[in-house]
């Protein structure tokens, strides 16, 4: 028969101050320090084995053992101490601990990586299927595909004249079909 | 273990007017004991909880019923089974037996008529309540060393027992029909 009104092994402590300090980081389930440390969005610390054999035993209403806010496995962000290696015990058949969450650190500056390039951007005019894409025209952005060839050489001069060659053969079709 | 072994021990609960003692060196199986809060009709009366531990806590609600027969909206009369949501549905881990029962000194203090598991009591807490508190007092009086004696009730009491009755039989049939002898009477005769 042990009666324990005013006195424990735990609750007599000399200095009460001292006891609220270690309590700080103890579990609310389980009252131990807390191991697998935990804490939810309402900022309540639990192992993580003890929150989730909570939830578990009621899986229709996740709510926070301390204040009752909503609260899911998914949101709980946990908590790495100096020195605390995982000393998850491989019998418990747990999930993992969710992973902390990283964000990578914002972007200083313009926007690399997206521009037009040197030239890349040009428009070509060409006949597709007659007679109905005669005006079929394409944007190409610069993005790996050899550019167009510098202006003056050789091959450029051929494609101006090309380009302009159709260009007349589509106006005279266009005409022809206006007038027929 | 160490969950109840450290949450009801420290100088708090004794000047809440709540312990915890085990029964046999069984963690699973406790006597409890809370002191009925003043200014209410259970003022000073020592009640006596069994408090049955489950495997499964604290994930699960510790079972607690009155041993310490209370005139009480919430509580049976008969068995001592209380109605309060935090030994139900609303029990959260978090919770010890402490809080279980700081919340039963509280139902003591404030009954919830609309959520009952005496009917007779919470019909009679509802239109009659002078009667109730009357009743509740001379029930804590008499069972739970409360130190108010209800001396108008205790001579109706006696009548009763003079006619051959059962003390306690003829307590509750007092009680449940408002304090009228006639129909304590009738009730005790066709039971
Ligand atoms: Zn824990
Ligand atoms: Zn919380």
């Amino acid at each position: 028969m042990a009666s324990d009104t005013a006195s424990g092994d735990k609750g007599s402590g000399p200095n009460e101050s001292t006891e609220t300090d270690n309590s700080m980081f103890e579990c609310n389930i389980c009252l131990d320090s807390a191991r697998d440390a935990v804490v939810s969005m309402c900022g309540h610390l639990f192992c993580w084995q003890c929150l989730h054999q909570w939830l578990e035993t009621r899986p229709n209403r996740q709510t926070c053992p301390v204040c009752k806010a909503g609260i899911s496995k998914d949101k709980v962000v946990p908590i790495y101490g100096r020195g605390s290696t995982d000393q998850k015990d491989p019998r418990e058949k747990l999930p993992p601990r969710p992973q902390g969450q990283r964000a990578e650190p914002e972007a200083q500056g313009g926007f690399p990586g997206f521009g037009f390039g040197d030239g890349g951007f040009h428009m070509s005019f060409g006949i597709g299927a007659f007679p109905f894409g005669i005006f079929a025209s394409t944007f190409n952005f610069n993005d790996g595909r050899p550019g167009p060839p510098p202006a003056g050489s050789a091959q450029h001069q051929e494609e101006q004249v090309l380009s302009k060659f159709f260009l007349w053969v589509a106006v005279i079709f266009i005409i022809w079909l206006l007038l027929a | 273990m160490t969950h109840y072994d450290f949450e009801v021990t420290g100088s708090k609960v004794a000047r809440c007017h709540i312990k915890v003692d085990m029964v046999n060196d069984n963690f699973l199986e406790l006597i409890g004991e809370i002191i009925g809060p003043p200014d209410t009709a259970y003022d000073g009366g020592k009640f006596k909880l069994e408090i049955n531990i489950p495997d499964t806590y604290p994930f699960n609600p510790p079972k607690v019923k009155f041993v310490t027969k209370i005139w009480h909206p919430n509580i049976s009369s008969v068995t001592g089974a209380i109605c309060l949501d935090i030994l139900k549905d609303q029990w959260a881990a978090a919770m010890t037996l402490r809080t279980v029962l700081l919340s039963l000194q509280a139902l003591l203090a404030a009954a919830e008529p609309d959520d009952p598991q005496d009917a007779v009591v919470a019909k009679q807490y509802k239109e009659n309540r002078k009667t109730f508190t009357q009743t509740a007092r001379h029930w804590t009086n008499v069972y739970a060393n409360g130190p108010h004696r209800e001396c108008e009730l205790e001579k109706i009491l006696e009548q009763a027992k003079n006619m051959g009755f059962d003390e306690h039989k003829a307590r509750v049939a007092l009680s449940s029909s408002d304090w009228n002898l006639e129909r304590a009477t009738e009730s005790l005769l066709t039971s």
